[in-house]
């Protein structure tokens, strides 16, 4: 069944579509699918340095949100497959998408290869304390079939009040370090999706994160800017940035035409961090990726500069960047942990 | 029963304008919730009798209908007022704003308005938009400029960075309007950024959503009706701005009013303090976060889109009685 935070998200693109537009990211006919088919060339996807670890990791990271969207267990599984044999090596996920749907299939998927990988997920206690973190991280490890993770992250920090709560005695970020102490976790960090302003809060405590996932696109570029006033600072703390959200969350910057897929995904790439987390729920969004990232080589400051240019209008009252602008990318759990409505539910 | 209130509500000067108004100002949007138009100029009209002067409206409000029943409720009393209302250009050209206002006066049943506002500055890109060659700014000039307005200001309630901005334009404007309450204060606080800068310009502050909109945190017990409408009034600020649908509501109002002595510098803190822990995450707040209290006009001006399967823009349309296209559809 699918999970609340999923109906949201159907239910926006199938709005989107009443509106008079195609949804890129979710299907579209087979005959479509087919006259689109993309051409992979051969060649593997790049890797890049993770912060100042000594790692490296593939240019372009599977978003684990959309495996649980895939139509059966057997799409997500042969999608997995697929993106490691080109090369394919951080996997991100979460405790709570789709109820755990998401990490029972990546383990699934996972079997056999996990040492071929670099295996992220997070943890979603929402201002909730440490034990629940550890209860969560057991119960994701059981799910991914893994006795470690190689990055377990802080999941959507997107309430101004965030940061001070995984930063109370006995709160999450204690939870971090007691996991990587124990050797359950290799690195550590946190994501959202909000607010620069969140994102720095979190960097002021100095705490010893290995890295931050944030949203980087051609409109976060001029508007509410992570992009401008996160990027930078985790490059100069020598953190680990994960990109995230490079055509919108649900592919608004190509849907009402600022870039084409290719464009946002390589404007994405081009930036200064360690990999771009891009959903996959069909194969033919996957090879509409890999058509990118394999051979992967960055735009040219010039290149990078036309397409803010290009998207600045756009960009200026935050109409692609939902995530910034609404709450219809905020999960259920910290919805609830913050005593906000369900999306549902509003008006109070 | 009415007179019993008569005149008795203290006020304040408007910024450095000489005119003073009541400390309680009538909120515009609400009176559409009125059960008639017979019930709605009641309420106007004990509000004047009540010593209420100072009189809020927009010409987006409910399609018109809010103006119209204030301008009923007003005739022959307009000159005890001191009559505002807001046009709804959302970036588009000083023609449009232009046109609104004509449409305003007419509804409101009078050639002049005291003070004329831009509604609904929202968005990062609304200063600029106000700010360019025929924009708003060139029709709040030309309204004053032909007497048809004594003062122009603007309003929001999304994003005090905005208001900032709104300033940093360098026009001049008499007025500013802009939530506070006890949650605003400690949550991306108007209090905090703008108050003490219109303070420091002597632009005249007017203060609204002392409830926080629709009285959430009242409804859960966090502070009272009475002393969230203390703490607003006891601000720096010229008067502060409540929707009274009934008059039930109005009585309420008119005795806090009435009975008001500002809260001392300890007893706000003590409020700050305690609305402190819920206000941190914005969940009283909804109009700072939420798609609810958004305004469809605004959003259809700037091309935002409008995903009519939502339920959050669901609750927005119909707080408008906006259908999701714009209004009136044709005329801009």
């Amino acid at each position: 069944m699918a999970s609340q935070y999923d109906l949201n998200r159907r239910k926006f693109i199938q709005g989107a579509a009443l509106l008079g537009v195609a949804p890129i990211m979710s299907g579209g006919s087979m005959a479509q699918q087919q006259k689109t088919q993309p051409q992979i060339p051969s060649g593997v996807i790049p890797k890049k340095q993770f912060g100042k670890t000594g790692i490296q990791v593939s240019a372009m990271g599977l978003g684990g949100y959309h495996l649980g969207s895939a139509e059966t267990d057997q799409a997500a599984n042969e999608i997995v497959a697929k993106a490691i044999d080109y090369g394919v090596t951080f996997f991100d996920n979460a405790w709570e998408y789709h109820d755990g749907l998401s990490e029972e299939r990546l383990g699934k998927a996972l079997r056999g290869k996990r040492d071929e990988i670099f295996l992220m997920t997070k943890v979603c206690t929402h201002g909730r304390d440490k034990k629940l973190a550890m209860r969560m991280l057991e119960e994701s490890l059981r799910r991914l079939q893994t006795d470690h993770l190689d990055l377990w992250q802080i999941h959507e920090v997107v309430y101004d009040n965030d940061p001070d709560l995984i930063f109370v005695p006995d709160g999450a970020a204690e939870a971090l370090s007691a996991a990587k102490q124990q050797g359950k976790v290799r690195f550590i960090g946190f994501t959202g999706h909000k607010d620069p302003e969140i994102h720095l809060k979190m960097l002021s405590h100095d705490f010893p994160f290995d890295s931050v996932q944030m949203p980087l696109n051609c409109c976060d570029a001029t508007f509410r800017s992570f992009e401008t006033h996160v990027l930078p600072e985790a490059n100069r703390r020598g953190l680990a940035a994960l990109g995230m959200k490079s055509l919108g969350g649900s592919g608004e910057l190509v849907r009402h035409g600022a870039v084409t897929p290719e464009e946002g995904l390589r404007y994405a790439m081009s930036l200064p961090v360690s990999t771009t987390i891009s959903g996959v729920d069909t194969m033919q969004v996957l090879d509409q990726n890999l058509q990118v990232a394999v051979n992967f080589k960055p735009l040219t400051t010039s290149e990078m500069q036309a397409l803010r240019d290009r998207c600045r209008t756009l960009a200026g009252d935050g109409r692609l960047e939902l995530f910034k602008m609404t709450t219809k990318y905020d999960g259920k759990i910290g919805r609830e942990q913050h005593h906000f409505p369900t999306v549902q539910e509003l008006p109070l | 029963m009415a007179s019993t209130y008569e005149g008795t509500i203290p006020t304040r000067a408007f910024g450095r304008s000489g005119d003073k108004i009541s400390i309680l100002g009538f909120g515009g949007h609400h009176l559409g919730e009125a059960a008639d138009e017979k019930t709605a100029v009641e309420i106007v009209h004990q509000a004047v009798d009540g010593g209420i002067t100072f009189y809020d409206n927009c010409w987006e409000y409910r399609r018109g209908k809010t103006e119209v029943w204030m301008g009923a409720g007003l005739k022959g009393r307009r000159d005890k007022v001191f009559l505002m209302t807001k046009t709804c250009p959302h970036g588009r050209d000083s023609s449009v704003a232009l046109l609104m206002l004509e449409e305003s006066l007419r509804r409101l049943q009078t050639d002049h308005l005291d003070l004329w506002q831009v509604h609904g500055m929202a968005f990062e890109n609304d200063p600029d938009l106000f700010i360019r060659p025929n924009g708003a700014a060139e029709a709040l000039e030309k309204a004053k400029k032909d007497g048809k307005v004594r003062y122009v200001g603007f309003t929001g309630h999304h994003n005090a960075k905005v208001h900032l901005g709104m300033l940093k334009t360098g026009f001049k404007f008499d007025a500013v309007q802009m939530p506070l309450n006890a949650f605003d204060a400690s949550f991306r606080s108007f209090e905090q950024q703008v108050l003490p800068e219109l303070n420091r310009r002597g632009i005249a502050v007017l203060g609204m959503k002392p409830l926080n909109g629709h009285g959430e945190a009242i409804k859960n017990g966090v502070i009272t009706a009475e002393e969230a409408l203390r703490y607003a009034m006891s601000l720096p600020v010229t008067t502060t701005i409540t929707g009274m649908e009934s008059l039930g509501v109005l009585q309420q109002n008119l005795q806090i009013a009435q009975t008001f002595k500002p809260y001392c510098e300890s007893e706000m803190d003590a409020l700050r303090e305690r609305c402190k822990q819920e206000a941190a995450d914005g969940r009283y707040e909804l109009y700072k976060l939420s798609l609810k209290f958004d305004n469809p006009e605004a959003r259809l001006a700037h091309g935002f889109p409008l995903d009519t399967q939502q339920s959050e823009v669901k609750d927005m349309l119909g707080s408008a009685q906006n259908t999701g296209h714009p209004f009136p559809e044709k005329q801009f």
